[in-house]
């Protein structure tokens, strides 16, 4: 067992777990927190696949930004209700049935896909050709990015506008 | 480790994804449940690009991550004025498109 | 020629001018009588041309034609119209146009109680009517023939249901117009059908074509056919002339007119301008003859039990009508346009006098009348003169037409017809005299009835004696002088045919017995007519009941083509409808089932888009 194979393990065990605690907690806010747990896991998985540069922008932009955007989503919305609101929902034995038969198909799929199991060796770091690529081939694609942050900025501003 | 189990890492978190979004009340558990099969839509993006050398999968990786954010922000912006306005969060009131 | 063939188109256009004078000036239409005088000056310049005309041009050229092109084309026009002049079509036309005259002129006397603009109508129609009728006969092709045999049609429908209030009246104008009409469709076929074959449909050249063997035999007897359905509708064969009798309703000049002389000679004249067509199908010929001699035969027995001196007269022109077809199937069509000649003048004579009695009396009904001779002499005279012509006694106008036809079906080989002929000629002689006898002779039934009888005005008597002696004068003429083969068309092979020498004494003996039997019934009441007519039991009773053709054929009719009907609306009502009805409940019902699948509801929706994610996803997977 070489360190990579152990350490992917290792993260695949976190990631699922905490993927599963994700869905299946009561406490709403407990859920957020198990997916900053899960967030994390994924940007080890980035190291893992030498994607150092997505790992940081998965743990700045996901594991920072997102969680605390959902956790003042919950406080704002839970905080006027004063109560904790159930989780249970009355579709778990379709969804469960439907997701175990996706899962089943994906799998299926995937293990009779003839798919390489060696990493090509890296001529440079993944950083390095990513800003080379991000700013000659995909420069486009990222001004693009930038309006539509921007449009989503003003859109977040005036749907959470206080009532006037 | 090689690309299958990357492959399959990320169908497990997918489904665990889409049962989240499926069976979770509250609203923002559904985004919770969104945030899940992105990111495993994202393991497979990058899983690929490092297994066929090309740059352009985690590049687009990027671009996903950047454009979840703003859905999220967004998202979240829809909750709490439903919430104003209807009082409420559940996924299961918020019917009145019902045919 | 030239300046007659101005008269004649002349004549065609002064009816036309007098009609749209009457339809577009309705102040000149309301005043009744003046519009009486205005389309009657019309009609006698038109006579007066005609006359002319025809003087000058004798009795034997070869045809003129005058054309328009109506619809121009290409290399010729699809369609023209003018006039066509030839002998026959002039002598034709004088018919009309004199028969025409003289019926507007009495009409201004027997329609003197009607109210103005209802009047004015009656000329309007009739200008129409002479107009079309004039543009039938000298039609150069059979396209300005058909449309003229359309508007002739719809003319005599709406002169029979003049008194349009009577309801028998607009029922016999409607059954008129049908019956004619499915005539008129067979004609139409057949038109068709010869432009098709032929390429062409101008008679000159039609002519050409059949005389000199350029027609394809096959088809041309289903078209011939086709034709003869026309005429037969037109001029009542039977089973067609059932509209005949009822279209007594209308006023006593029009059936002078239209049912007498012109519109049901249409068919005839039809079948003698195409005579040449017809030879090349002797079978048509031949069943034209049977069917001629049959209506005789069958008519003349009709109209022995009619007590109504119109119904008597109409019976009696279905009869010589049949009379006309017999000659022209036996092949020789000069002998039937011949007494179509006569016919026209003393039939137009008998339905005029008629008129002058039942206006005088105010009955229909010979039962009711009685010995008007006393009252009005004038009457009787000119009613006797026309009787003793249609019976056929030589020194007045039938005797020779009606010879010539029985030398024709005699030479023609057709025996049977010539038999059934015969008889008829019998029976004719026998009903119209009983006519007389009853009408003029005898004791008067209604004395009330009988005391205001007087001759009609001069206006209405003048007509009658200019009839009256031109049936006498055409009699004398051709009783002294054998018709040239001027009634025969120029190359016909036949020409006239010989009588043999027994024919003549024949035919004097047959009518006078009929006159005879028919003064020992109702003159000198001898034989008592009861007796006669429990003699012929049966016979009589079929007679009286019309044969039951109407009945068969409204029966027919309702029978078949009403529960055609019903069964189509039943159909219709549940199977069409049914159908429609199921599909639009179902879809309704389906409509109302899938909008349960619409909840509004976020989650759900998602789970519908994971479903077909699994399905794609499995048929991804399996089609490997």
């Amino acid at each position: 067992m070489t360190l990579s194979v152990a350490a992917f393990w290792c993260l695949a065990i976190v990631l699922v777990g905490s993927a599963l605690a994700v869905v299946l907690t009561k406490n709403l806010f407990h859920s957020v927190l198990w997916l900053a747990l899960a967030l994390t896991g994924t940007a080890g998985l980035f190291l893992t696949l030498d994607a150092e540069f997505l790992a940081a922008v998965q743990l700045l932009l996901y594991a920072g930004g997102v969680i605390t955007i959902v956790v003042f989503a919950i406080v704002v919305t839970e905080r006027l209700v004063a109560e904790r609101i159930t989780q249970s929902s009355r579709r778990i034995g379709a969804g469960a049935l439907l997701a175990a038969t996706l899962l089943a198909a994906l799998l299926r799929i995937i293990t009779r896909a003839s798919v390489t199991e060696v990493r090509p060796a890296m001529t440079d770091d993944t950083t390095f050709r990513m800003g080379e690529t991000l700013l000659t081939r995909h420069a486009m694609s990222l001004e693009l990015l930038a309006v539509l942050l921007l449009a989503s900025l003003i859109g977040a501003i005036y749907f959470a506008r206080p009532e006037d | 480790m090689g690309l299958q189990g990357y492959l399959v890492l990320a169908a497990v978190v997918f489904c665990i994804g889409l049962f989240g979004v499926i069976t979770r009340r509250n609203t923002v558990g559904i985004l919770l449940g969104i945030e899940l099969m992105l990111n495993a839509v994202n393991i497979n993006l990058v899983a690929f690009s490092r297994f066929h050398g090309e740059i352009a999968g985690m590049v687009f990786t990027l671009f996903t991550i950047s454009v979840t954010v703003a859905e999220v922000a967004l998202g979240l912006a829809l909750v709490i004025l439903l919430f104003r306005t209807r009082r409420t969060i559940l996924a299961d009131h918020i019917d009145w498109l019902k045919g | 020629m030239t300046d007659a063939t101005l008269h004649f188109v002349a004549t065609l256009v002064l009816p036309i001018v007098a009609f749209l004078l009457l339809a577009l000036v309705p102040p000149l239409r309301r005043r009744g009588r003046l519009a009486g005088v205005v389309s009657l000056g019309f009609s006698v310049i038109g006579l007066g041309t005609t006359w002319v005309g025809w003087l000058h041009s004798g009795l034997d050229y070869e045809p003129i034609r005058l054309l328009v092109s109506w619809l121009p084309s290409y290399r010729r026009p699809l369609a023209s119209v003018g006039v066509l002049i030839d002998p026959a079509s002039t002598t034709m036309l004088l018919l009309v146009a004199l028969v025409s005259c003289l019926v507007q002129a009495y009409s201004l006397g027997y329609l003197r109680e009607e109210p103005g603009p209802s009047l004015g109508r009656y000329y309007a129609y009739q200008s129409l009517f002479a107009f079309s009728m004039m543009g039938l006969v000298l039609a150069p092709n059979l396209l300005q023939l058909f449309i003229c045999w359309e508007l002739v049609g719809l003319c005599s429908y709406l002169l029979i249901g003049f008194w349009y209030q009577k309801p028998e009246a607009a029922r016999a104008a409607v059954k008129a117009f049908w019956t004619t009409k499915a005539g008129d469709v067979g004609l139409l076929i057949g038109i068709v059908l010869l432009w098709r074959h032929a390429g062409t449909l101008e008679l000159v050249d039609l002519r050409q074509m059949a005389e000199s063997g350029a027609l394809a035999p096959a088809g041309l007897a289903l078209i011939t056919f086709c034709i003869y359905l026309g005429a037969a509708g037109k001029s009542a064969q039977f089973p067609f002339h059932i509209w005949l009798p009822d279209a007594m309703e209308g006023p006593t000049p029009v059936s002078a007119l239209i049912h007498a002389a012109t519109m049901v000679t249409a068919g005839v004249y039809l079948l003698f301008r195409t005579e040449w067509l017809f030879a090349l199908t002797p079978g048509v010929l031949s069943l034209v003859g049977w069917v001629g001699a049959g209506t005789a035969l069958m008519a003349a027995v009709l109209a022995c039990v009619q007590n109504d001196i119109k119904k008597v007269l109409a019976y009696s022109t279905v009869s010589q009508l049949g009379f006309m077809m017999t000659a022209i199937g036996a092949g020789f069509a000069g002998a039937g346009f011949f007494h179509l000649l006569t016919h026209g003048i003393f039939k137009a004579l008998l339905f005029l006098g008629a008129g002058a009695v039942i206006h005088a009396v105010g009955t229909n009904d010979i039962f009711k009348m009685g010995g008007l001779a006393r009252r009005m002499p004038q009457t009787a005279t000119v009613f006797i003169i026309g009787t003793l012509s249609l019976a056929g006694i030589p020194a007045f106008a039938g005797f020779l037409s009606k010879d010539e036809i029985l030398a024709a079906v005699w030479a023609g080989g057709l025996t049977a017809p010539f038999v059934m002929l015969v008889v008829a000629a019998f029976l004719t002689a026998f009903y119209m005299f009983r006519v007389v006898f009853l009408t003029f002779f005898g004791a008067p039934a209604d004395h009330h009835g009988e005391a205001h009888a007087h001759d009609g005005p001069v206006i209405m008597s003048g007509p009658l004696w200019i009839l009256a002696v031109l049936s006498m004068v055409i009699g004398v003429y051709f009783t002294l002088h054998h018709p040239a083969p001027e009634f025969a068309p120029a190359a016909h092979r036949g020409g006239l045919p010989e009588t043999p020498g027994w024919l003549t004494p024949l035919a004097i003996i047959v009518a006078s017995s009929g006159i005879v039997l028919s003064w020992l019934t109702y003159g000198r009441r001898a034989i008592s007519a009861d007796a006669l007519a429990a003699a012929f039991g049966p016979i009589r009773h079929a007679a009286l009941a019309r044969f039951w053709i109407d009945d068969a054929i409204a029966g027919v009719y309702r029978g078949g083509l009403l529960s055609g009907s019903r069964v189509i609306g039943w159909v219709d009502r549940y199977i069409v409808d049914g159908l429609l009805n199921v599909i639009s409940a179902w879809v309704v019902v389906a409509g109302d089932r899938l909008r349960l699948v619409q909840t509004g509801r976020v989650q759900d929706y998602m789970y519908s888009v994971a479903l077909g994610l699994l399905a794609l996803v499995i048929w991804m997977g399996w089609s490997r």
